[in-house]
């Protein structure tokens, strides 16, 4: 019985990292921004399937691709960080219909270049396991586990300690006064938007070699993305890798406990309890009632 | 104003009358007017939320699949009337609404994103709920519409008609609660929701209302699509295009309107099953996307609109 | 004001829409349609399909003497409305008899409107029982689920198996498969635990983990689609249950699967309806596969088998009907009610509900880089391996 909740928590902490690897370009574009990319599923599952050209046609092992990864989701976020730019009125509004309709291009797009077969990585060496005691799992697993954290660590850092992050969070805090500040609101629109296609790149490189890829994949990335981040709480980094991983080891005990079909509502359920009970998040600043 | 009803009348009438006499015999044209008829009614739905609630919603998918689910279920497991089913989809995706209030208190993309999720919750219930829904597999042979004063609304002219109907009641419900007092006070706090409050608009409780409505309308024809095409399965019933078709739909037509969503949605999705599906087989959404994204950018107030004025014509 | 002029633009639109929409075919073509999903969640299904139904034209065309066929194909995008626009299109455009249709939530509606237009719908895409049971004289299908389902039993009787493990996606199609054989292997004293999993599912480690702890079976039995078989296959090659078969039903015994993901699918069980490399001994087989080739440039799959079967059968019924006059009264029903013979999958004879009830399909192994059949043992061209495991 303990190898079971052992294993289930294990399996759910990976999992959950990697979720949260999905989930931190939305919620730092969200946070900071209050823009709501709904593209940004189908950018994770773009970077995703880069990996998988780059292994097909070019032969390369899967994390070599990340380069190119990112390159052509920054360039995709940067498209969009111009367009959004352009919308005169309603923001908020036409912002989120716009990136809707990137995401049905997107979506569409990887139907037309890349077919409906499913996808994942043929490289053995990801795919053997690791054995930690009763502890199992796939090396692509840990692996993107370590990435996850790193990248984490990473941003809380540059958020927190950098001149750049720190010009972001006072845009997200305070625009005028941030401008009165010297900062160009638009430069540090474009820096969250970067910073969220280069964790998208690694997100994207992770689903390929842990799971299974098909074009269908971008909405639901999106809606998985948008359940961590309310999870989180509005601003707060470590509160995505919190969230992130509430929903996965919630997800694996369900499994291991009641049944495997509840998966996907367990996590829709703890969703829906956050919201009526705690609206702001599990760390998130309190926001104030409409 | 008189002159605008009675040209109004004349047109709906006409529209009664010469569509079938015009398409009746080709089943499949009419497939595609009723199909583009249901997208519109839940394009002005969507529209009518937007704009009177100040809400936007991408999850509108999950009222019509309740609507859908609820009448079936009544119809084939109570004996309920079709009618009555209609109604009563109405009414349960309305309450499926409540679910929802909780979610008003949220800054508007966390809303819209919000209904997104309850979509997919309403989808996993139907699905994991076997002895209720019929699960995965769905439901099949759903009852047709009925004979009714001698005239079998079973086929693709009465179903037509019906769905005519709807979408026509729907416009004026939507044309008296914008010139009502409480359109005005909507109006108003869609513009400035501070103002309002400072005059003592409860405008929580108005958005509720508003969300109630639309979701009301979206269940009506998400109970008359399931009698109409007779199955329902989850994947199919809560499907994201019932959610991307009218936004484009409402955006194209100019959602400001009250005719524009509907309007919108009969060339939109005319064009994109007659033409774009013609010159791409596969994935011809793209065009969709692509046409949402240009009309944001280039002519939000809806392309409608926008072509209209260069002939010199406003509509409602 | 406005709406005039809109309106009549919209009318005229419609009216040329519909001029460009319909088709046109020579005097003595019988005018095929084909209903497929090639959008969609079933793009890759309904593609494979679509093939095998061009393989089966291209063929009866050459050998035919005094008739020849013309497709029109159209995508029914995985929805059961479009499926329904789809016949009706294809009914307004005069085709004498559909094949195709993916998936018993679009093949239901879509041959009701079939029925309705009087046109025969042949199909290998819905194994669903509630398809037969409608009393429609003008639907056809050549398998159904009994038929995986004593392939399965069969192989598991084969290898003794007396403790299964079934894990199985929640959809119709795969949950139907999985109680069917529940039921059987119980009835004949076998202990069964079932898993059922839902779609999103990509992690397999608590299921697998639960099966190796506490059902320890002889056999992992599954019942899903190519992504699952993946999640659950690599989960099990993580956590190494002892067992001594892993077994799958449809999409897993292929060549496609074996390219894609060469270290899964190690002595791993499927149906596969025809060995490969197949080896194709009757002339009618060594047609297919060569036109196939010919064709699309690859070797054929079990996809572009059953559509390849639906269609020859139709054909014939159609040039027999044709021969008779009776093409236009009702003749293709009754002379596809008269088919009985080998065919690609077997010999089809269709009842008079539409089912094929002698189907029964094959199991396959994979072994090394070629898929061998070894159930049943009279088409077998090779035996079991064990442990039946890619580990």
């Amino acid at each position: 019985m303990t190898d079971l909740v052992a294993q289930a928590l294990y399996s759910g902490v990976l999992t959950g990292s990697a979720y949260a690897l999905i989930a931190l370009g939305l919620a730092l574009v969200f946070g900071t921004m209050r823009i709501i990319n709904l593209a940004h599923g189908e950018l994770v599952l773009l970077a995703a399937y880069i990996a998988y050209t780059c292994e097909s046609q070019l032969g390369l092992f899967p994390l070599l691709s990340i380069p190119a990864a990112i390159v052509v989701v920054c360039v995709a976020t940067t498209l969009t960080w111009y367009v959004v730019g352009r919308i005169e009125r309603d923001h908020e509004l036409n912002s989120l219909l716009l990136t809707y309709g990137i995401g049905v291009m997107l979506t569409n797009g990887a139907l037309l270049v890349w077919r409906a077969d499913i996808r994942s990585t043929k490289s053995a060496w990801l795919q053997e396991p690791v054995v930690l005691g009763p502890l199992y799992a796939m090396r692509s697993e840990v692996l993107f586990f370590v990435v996850s954290v790193v990248l984490i660590g990473a941003l809380w850092w540059w958020l927190t300690r950098t001149w750049a992050g720190r010009a972001l969070r006072a845009t997200a805090s305070n625009r005028d006064a941030a401008m009165l500040m010297g900062i160009d609101p638009r430069r540090v629109q474009l820096v969250s938007f970067l910073v969220a296609g280069l964790l998208a790149a690694f997100a994207g490189t992770a689903i390929y070699t842990i799971g299974v890829i098909q074009p269908s994949l971008g909405i639901s990335l999106t809606v998985k993305a948008f359940i961590i981040t309310v999870l989180a709480g509005m601003g707060s980094v470590p509160g995505v890798l919190a969230g992130a991983l509430l929903l996965g080891v919630t997800e694996s005990l369900t499994t291991t406990f009641a049944s495997s079909a509840l998966q996907e509502l367990a996590g829709m359920v703890l969703f829906l309890l956050v919201l009526f009970v705690r609206p702001s998040g599990l760390f998130g600043r309190r926001i104030g009632a409409v | 104003m008189r002159g605008r009803s009675l040209s109004a009348l004349v047109v709906v009438l006409a529209l009664y009358a010469l569509v079938p006499v015009a398409l009746g015999g080709n089943l499949y044209l009419m497939s595609m007017v009723v199909a583009a008829l249901t997208i519109g009614g839940i394009a002005l739905a969507w529209a009518l939320l937007g704009n009177l609630g100040g809400l936007v919603s991408f999850g509108h998918a999950a009222f019509f699949g309740v609507g859908s689910y609820a009448s079936a279920i009544l119809v084939m497991k109570a004996g309920w009337p079709i009618a009555a089913g209609l109604l009563a989809g109405g009414v349960f995706a309305a309450v499926s609404a409540i679910l929802m209030l909780p979610a008003l208190r949220l800054r508007g993309p966390y809303f819209a994103l919000a209904v997104l999720a309850y979509a997919h919750i309403f989808r996993i219930i139907a699905t994991e709920w076997k002895s209720l829904t019929g699960g995965a597999g769905g439901i099949a042979n759903i009852p047709r519409f009925p004979v009714v004063l001698g005239y079998d609304f079973s086929g693709k002219t009465g179903a037509y008609w019906i769905v005519l109907t709807i979408v026509v009641l729907f416009v004026l419900v939507y044309d008296r609660v914008r010139n009502s007092d409480y359109g005005l006070a909507l109006r108003a706090m869609h513009d400035s929701e501070e103002a309002t409050r400072v005059v003592g608009v409860n405008s929580t409780l108005l958005k509720a209302a508003m969300l109630f409505l639309s979701a009301f309308m979206t269940g009506v024809l998400g109970a008359f699509n399931a009698h109409y095409i007779n199955f329902l399965e989850p994947d199919y019933a809560f499907s994201g295009l019932w959610t991307m078709l009218p936004i484009v739909a409402a955006i194209f037509g100019g959602y400001r309107t009250i005719t524009g969503p509907v309007l919108g949605a009969l060339v939109v999705y005319l064009v994109d099953q007659l033409v774009f599906k013609e010159l791409m087989p596969i994935g011809h959404q793209i065009i969709l996307g692509a046409l949402l994204g240009a009309m944001i950018l280039f002519a939000p107030a809806g392309m409608l609109p926008a072509l209209l004025r260069r002939r010199g014509w406003r509509h409602a | 004001m406005f709406a005039q002029s809109p309106a009549r633009a919209l009318r005229v639109l419609l009216a040329l829409a519909f001029a460009l929409a319909t088709g046109a075919a020579a005097a003595d073509e019988f005018l095929l349609g084909v209903e497929v999903p090639l959008s969609g969640s079933l793009a890759r299904v309904g593609t494979g399909m679509n093939e095998g139904i061009h393989v089966a034209v291209d063929v009866f065309n050459r050998k035919s003497g005094k008739h020849k066929a013309k497709l029109i194909v159209i995508d029914d995008e995985s929805s059961p409305a479009k499926a329904v626009a789809a016949v009706e299109k294809l009914a307004s455009q005069g085709v004498v008899a559909i094949s195709g249709g993916y998936g018993s939530g679009n093949i239901g509606p879509a041959s009701d409107a079939a029925n309705k237009a009087g046109l025969v719908y042949v199909t290998s895409g819905g194994v669903d029982e509630a398809l037969t049971q409608r009393g429609f004289k003008t639907f056809f299908r050549i398998n159904n689920t009994a038929g995986y389902s004593k392939a399965m039993l069969g192989l598991l009787a084969d290898m003794d198996a007396k403790n299964v493990s079934i894990v199985y996606l929640t959809k119709e199609a795969t949950s139907d498969l999985a109680k069917d054989v529940e039921k059987a292997l119980v009835a004949k004293g076998v202990k069964v635990t079932m898993h059922a999993f839902d779609p999103a599912i990509t992690d397999f480690k608590p299921i697998i983990n639960k099966i190796k702890l506490q059902d320890k079976p002889d056999v992992i039995a599954m019942s899903g689609y190519e992504n699952d078989y993946v999640g659950i296959i690599r989960a099990a090659k993580v956590l190494k249950p002892d067992v001594k078969a892993v077994v799958g039903v449809w999409s897993l015994a292929t060549s496609k699967m074996q390219d894609d993901f060469p270290d899964l699918m190690g002595s791993v069980y499927g149906t596969a309806l025809l060995p490969f490399p197949a080896e194709f001994t009757t002339p009618d087989g060594k047609d297919f596969a060569e036109t196939y080739k010919k064709l699309y440039g690859k070797e054929p799959d079990y996809l572009g088998q059953f559509g390849y079967v639906q269609t020859q059968l139709l054909l014939e019924a159609l040039s027999r009907a044709a021969d008779a006059g009776t093409l236009k009264s009702g003749g293709i029903a009754s002379e596809m009610r008269k088919t009985n013979r080998d065919t690609l999958i077997g010999k089809v004879a269709f009842d008079d509900k539409g089912d094929n009830p002698n189907f029964s399909h094959r199991m396959g192994q994979h072994q090394g880089k070629k898929v061998v059949v070894v159930w049943p043992k009279d088409l077998a061209n090779g035996k079991m391996v064990f442990p039946g495991v890619p580990w």
